[in-house]
């Protein structure tokens, strides 16, 4: 059977047609389309939803907006949901969490009795001492402490990113919000209007703005249909704006997609929180805030089992008891902490209707009922001053308490953007300044509280976005608003405590001043010693009170206290909906397709994808040594696209390179290639490559593969500076490139049909041509960086694949082998080539890694020309040297430490096991005293083994360089 | 996001940007004293008030030059290396830029 | 693979046709583009009888189907889609002073999306608003998508208003990857 609601007008959100069902704690709960998980639970009159952090207490909704802790559930999806965001129709099964045994009887409870052992810091306390105290606290505090249990096997959902552009952004839907976006849309402005609740009209739809309440539901329909028939007005509904970042970039939460709006201008029309009231055992099930009443009778149509007590700081209150017996609620009392109304006729109206009303009273004490988890009773004293209580009055029967203490401006977003919260003591009330340029308030975060007054704050606010936008629009309205909305001190202290100011951390009055006890003085250290504000809540309902006792325990105004930072996101997030889809671009050379139907074993390089060696990674060692054989004594082929490649062009060309790279290049001949070393101006090597001069004024310079980028920028900016008439081109991507190695490299050349003459005389070692294989046009230089007769081809990059083709099945006939680059790492160790990056560190200048030989003093600059030459003139403090040992040592690994006389010296940059040379090579800084060959070093290897190796002069392979010049 | 206007591709989300430093001025290399030039390449300024800043559009490879508040960080304006660096720079032998 | 010229898209496929709001993603890597950059740039553009008048960042339909886009004040890009590219070797050398031959052939992969709802599409992945009030026909956007450097030109190809997209060759894989990904939701729409 379906559960009795309210009829019409009450329960606009849920469809009495629909009828839904879910299990939460093994039992059945039925609600209707258009319930929340907790509006259905209310419906069934089942008020305890969870248990609190700290003392598991039992917890019902405060706020019912989804803007509090007490309704952290658990889904089979996901730990720690608001039950008040969760719709009732997409649930099957609901739990409750954090408790041992169930949530009815939790075991953990009696903590709650333990809480004075607790005290805040308890946990911080525990870690620090007596020694070794936290292994025994440890598992019983995780375990305790936890919330709820995270579904490892859970599938991700698809989760998405969106842009979105508007001219104005308008956050909250409420009046104001409806006002200033219906202004601005009709100035001709393109308008977004985002709201967390999937419906428009904010408290429109529940809130009572006057005596007579027949203003409100005409009002709402008003504003509903000018939004329907505005033309440049998307509506976003369901949709929490989180965060308010520079330039009006908001991250907008709907459904499984962040959207990433951007506006121009940003309107908040995000209301205003209302304030609980502290007394002791205000966290009991059925105490509500007067807002979340009003959401239980007008939006979900759930009358609650009387007799009711309303406790009042304001008038506002009064409209929600009058809305409560308007819908059949038995109200016992209304409680006004104040000795009158400021609108009498609202005290007249309860007494009409034979409502007792107290008044300078409060509710000092709250008792659970026999159950023990839900309220049964309210002790209402008088006040004597502010937060002092005389003689008990009454003690009330009630099963629900409905309060407000005031309403607080939803000051979150303002404050991303760097808005101060001021707050004015006499009046308490607040003010939100120094807005950044071009966001607007408008409404109750703008401490506008009446009807007219709200909705004109929000066409003056359309407006002021219009002229923002340079766009014509009216003048603004006078606005005012007189209302009082803020009790100033509804803080009641009691001896035995349970007063709670934060509801998600489980904290008391005494916590807070406690701290201030402990020296706390600042609101930001207070947070961070209490953890106040630090839950799900965000100090949406502790921070004003907080401010409060920490002004009166210093001594000073709140506004001299004020409220700590409000920082993103407003409302938890999920992580799935920031991760969003993952972009992870991976560069691949034309060749990528053939590597693979070779079976090659792909490594990440930088940003690219390369073969580390042609075969299974089992067979590592293996491969690279048959890789390594075949282009010492047969020919290999290797992908080099990855090579950065630079082409400068233009009269200035040779001047330019000869600033930027330490060699010289002014008298290069065409048809000739240089080694091109890149110091930065602290004199570090930064980037090597060759520069092939193929004609006057055109250079074509490799670069290194993760170097290129950063090369490429700096020449531009260099050149931005000197002005030179040359063109810098970056065509690493243009251009592919294939390096054929090894003794046969030119049978294969010329037997794919390469239509140079390949000859020693003609084409020497270092040389470069421009040329064509088989008709594919192709850049060749003579380089030898593995040390072997080789050619290293650039080609047009949508002819790679062609080129390849054409190489493979040339070289067939002399058993060619595609090689990778770990064997390519092994190859060039061997002739004791450098890599920049992996032999060079942030430190290496041009003496330690022995390139004095590439610095040309001949001309009269080159970048860190001046820094070389600083730290060239110091003595060295270590050297780069290459170093052997047996293969039958433990091998030294990149990292690895040298030692001299017990101190750390250098460190291993390389080292491979060469079976050509059958040793064991690297390279290694060592101390200069031992950088001779012959000199032994001592490496400190894995597991603290020392070695001992000895210095060698490189190159380690062919020291008289003949293999290469073939 | 902070967004900053090129001065070739119109205002952009910042994360296109690659930042290159303060414009600072070279000293002579050649006739400077070490500590001049050890000033000119480790220390930035790092005075309150309005920086001269070099910065790249990424995707156009594009640089200007940006000159920020850097206590605000309101972007005031930007333009063309041009407008700074209006003539070639040459290296003598002497090593005095000219 | 005929010509001996391969794009770098290796997982194109059929493309969608272009009809309604369905979107369609088509791999011109193989049709002809070249280009022209420097300080002479334009005045080259005169001798060969191209308007020399476009503003940086903006694109023109030109004479026989083809178009030329402005990314600078001295950088042009010449393309024709509907004509294919050549296995001559790219022209390195000065074509006249101070302007340069761009080797945009090979450098970049060329796709070309097209269909309605294509903004709101491109709005998932990159930063810039392409909607027809903010980005007409005829303008060009050098950006960022799904995180690597995208020229974006909104032009008519046969008709139809598309974007031409050139990425970075080597990334052209991941680039039609993360467009079909993203147009996976748009795919089934159609009216």
């Amino acid at each position: 059977m379906s559960p009795r609601r309210l009829d019409a007008p009450y329960g606009q959100l849920i469809d009495r047609d629909s009828p839904v069902e879910f299990e939460f704690d093994g039992e059945l709960i039925r609600g209707y389309r258009g319930d929340s998980v907790v509006s259905a639970l209310l419906g069934e009159d089942r008020w305890l939803i969870s248990r609190s952090f700290k003392y598991h207490r039992p917890r019902g909704p405060l706020s019912l907006a989804g803007h509090d802790a007490n309704t952290l559930v658990q889904t089979p999806r996901a730990p720690n949901q608001l039950a008040e965001d969760l719709d009732a129709q997409d649930q099957e099964i609901v739990s409750g969490q954090n408790f041992l045994g169930s949530l009815r009887a939790d075991r953990y409870a009696l903590l709650d009795r333990l809480g004075r052992f607790l005290p805040v810091g308890f946990y911080y306390r525990a870690f620090f001492k007596p020694r070794g105290i936290w292994r025994y606290w440890e598992a019983f505090i995780r375990k305790t402490a936890g919330l709820g249990v995270a579904n490892l096997r859970v599938k991700p959902r698809y989760s998405d990113k969106q842009y979105l552009f508007c001219d104005v952004a308008v956050v909250g839907a409420g009046p104001a919000g409806i006002s200033a976006a219906l202004t601005a849309a009709a100035g001709g402005a393109e308008v977004l209007l985002i709201d967390e609740n999937p419906y428009t009209g904010g408290a429109l739809t529940y809130h009572r703005f006057g005596l007579e309440d027949v203003t409100r539901e005409h009002m709402l329909a008003q504003l509903r249909s000018s939004l329907a028939a505005a033309a440049n007005i998307r509506v976003l509904s369901g949709a929490t704006c989180n965060a308010w970042f520079s330039d009006h970039y908001l991250p907008v939460f709907q459904g499984e997609r962040l959207l990433k709006v951007r506006a121009n201008t940003c309107i908040l029309a995000t209301g205003s929180s209302e304030q609980p009231v502290v007394f002791r055992n205000n966290d009991v099930p059925g105490i509500v805030l007067c807002s979340a009443l009003e959401r239980l009778l007008l939006h979900h149509g759930v009358c609650p089992e009387g007799p009711a007590v309303v406790l009042a700081g304001n008038d506002d209150a009064y409209l929600t008891a009058l809305t409560a017996i308007d819908a059949g609620l038995t109200l016992a009392a209304v409680v006004d902490m104040r000795p009158a109304t400021d609108n009498p006729a609202l005290a007249a109206a309860l007494a009409e209707r034979g409502v007792t009303c107290y008044f300078n009273a409060t509710v000092y004490e709250a008792h659970e009922d026999a159950s023990g988890l839900r309220l049964g009773s309210v002790d209402v004293y008088n006040i004597e001053t502010a937060g002092q209580v005389g003689a008990l009055t009454a003690r009330i029967e009630c099963q629900l308490l409905a309060m407000s203490a005031g309403l607080m401006p939803a000051y979150q977003l303002a404050c991303h953007g760097g808005a101060k919260l001021e707050y004015v003591d006499e009046k308490a009330a607040f003010a939100l300044t120094q807005l950044p340029e071009g966001m607007l308030l408008a409404g109750g975060v703008n401490s506008i509280h009446t009807l007219e007054a709200v909705c004109a704050d929000g066409r003056n606010a359309g407006r002021q976005a219009l002229r923002a936008l340079s766009r014509p629009a009216d003048d603004d309205e006078a606005v005012e608003c007189a209302l009082r909305v803020n009790h100033p001190w509804p803080i009641f202290k009691h001896p035995r405590g349970r007063e709670f100011v934060d509801f998600d951390e489980d904290l008391q009055v005494k916590d807070i001043i406690n701290s201030a006890r402990l020296g706390y003085r600042d609101i930001q250290l207070v947070k961070r010693y209490s953890t106040v504000g630090m839950g799900p809540s965000q100090g949406r309902h502790s921070a004003l009170t907080t401010a409060r006792l920490i002004a009166q325990a210093t001594d000073r105004t709140v506004s001299e206290t004020g409220v700590t930072t409000a920082r993103p996101p407003v409302k938890p997030e999920p992580l799935g909906l920031l991760a969003g889809r993952r972009f992870h671009p991976v560069r691949k050379t034309p060749l990528d397709s053939r590597h693979r139907a070779l079976g090659a074993h792909m490594i990440p390089a930088g940003s690219w994808r390369r073969p580390a060696f042609y075969g299974k990674p089992s067979q590592r060692t293996a491969c690279i040594a048959a890789e390594a054989q075949a282009v010492r004594t047969g020919v290999g082929i290797i992908d080099v696209s990855t090579l950065g490649g630079i082409d400068l062009r233009g009269p200035d060309a040779a001047e330019f390179l000869n600033r930027i790279y330490t060699y010289g290049f002014l008298k290069q001949p065409v048809g000739k290639t240089r080694y091109a070393v890149l110091t930065s101006e602290q004199g570090v090597v930064v980037d090597d490559g060759v520069a092939a001069r193929l004609a006057d004024e055109h250079f074509y310079v490799t670069a290194t593969t993760t170097g290129v980028d950063r090369v490429y920028r700096d020449m531009l900016r260099w050149n931005a500076q000197w002005r030179l008439s040359v063109d810098i081109a970056q065509v690493t991507s243009a251009y592919s490139a294939v390096n054929v190695a090894g003794p046969r490299s030119r049978d294969v050349l010329e037997s794919a049909g390469c239509d140079l003459d390949l000859s020693a005389e003609a084409f020497p070692y270092l040389a470069c041509r421009e040329a064509c294989v088989g008709g594919i046009p192709v850049r060749i230089m003579r380089v030898g960086f593995v040390g072997e007769l080789g050619y290293e081809l650039h080609v047009p990059s949508l002819m790679a694949q062609s080129l390849w083709d054409r190489l493979l099945s040339a070289g067939a006939a002399f058993d060619i082998k595609p090689f990778g680059v770990e064997t390519q790492r092994l190859l060039r160790l061997e002739k004791g080539h450098i890599i920049v990056g992996q032999d060079t560190d942030g430190m290496s200048h041009p003496g330690e890694v022995g390139l004095e030989w590439a610095i040309s003093r001949k001309k009269p600059f080159f970048v860190g020309r001046r820094s070389v030459e600083i730290l060239m003139a110091q003595p060295l403090k270590r050297q780069l040297v290459g170093f052997s040992l047996s293969v039958h040592a433990p091998q030294p690994k990149e990292g690895h430490l040298v030692i001299r006389s017990g101190d750390i010296v250098g460190n291993v940059t390389s080292c491979e096991v060469s079976a050509t040379l059958n040793q064991i090579v690297g390279l290694a800084y060592v101390h200069p005293d031992d950088a001779l060959p012959g000199c032994d070093i001592t490496i400190r290897t894995d597991d603290a083994v020392c070695v001992q190796a000895t210095v060698v002069a490189l190159p380690f392979y062919d020291p008289q360089n003949e293999r290469q010049a073939l | 996001m902070k967004m900053m206007e090129c001065p070739l591709n119109g205002p952009r989300n910042i994360s296109e940007f690659t930042y290159g430093g303060q414009v600072q001025v070279m000293p002579d290399p050649q006739q400077c004293s070490d500590l001049e030039w050890a000033k000119y390449v480790f220390y930035e300024d790092n005075d309150l008030g309005v920086v001269r800043e070099w910065w790249q559009h990424t995707p156009s490879s594009y640089w200007f030059i940006a000159e920020r508040h850097n206590g605000s960080d309101v972007i005031l304006r930007t333009y063309d290396p041009a407008t700074l660096f209006t003539g070639r720079v040459d290296f003598q032998d002497e090593g005095s830029p000219s | 693979m005929t010509s001996g010229l391969a794009s770098p898209v290796g997982a194109a496929q059929v493309p969608a046709p272009m009809t309604g709001k369905t979107l369609a993603l088509h791999d011109l890597s193989l049709a002809l583009r070249s280009g022209v950059r420097g300080p002479g740039a334009a005045d080259w553009l005169r001798t060969q009888s191209m308007p020399t008048d476009l503003q940086p960042n903006t694109i023109e339909n030109i004479s026989n189907g083809r178009l030329l886009m402005a990314l600078s004040t001295r950088e042009f890009w010449l393309l024709e889609p509907d004509a294919d590219a050549s296995a001559a070797a790219p022209p390195s050398a000065a074509v006249a002073t101070e302007a340069w031959p761009l080797y945009n052939q090979h450098s970049h992969a060329w796709l070309v999306l097209a269909g309605g709802p294509k903004a709101d599409m491109m709005a998932k992945l990159c930063g810039v608003d392409l909607r027809e009030n903010a980005f007409a026909l005829g303008q060009v956007a050098q950006t960022q998508m799904a995180h690597i450097s995208v020229i974006v030109a909104h032009h008519l190809w046969r008709d139809t208003p598309v974007f031409s997209m050139f990425v970075d060759q080597s990334l052209a894989d991941f680039a039609w990857t993360a467009l079909s990904d993203a147009m996976s939701e748009f795919r089934a729409s159609t009216d």
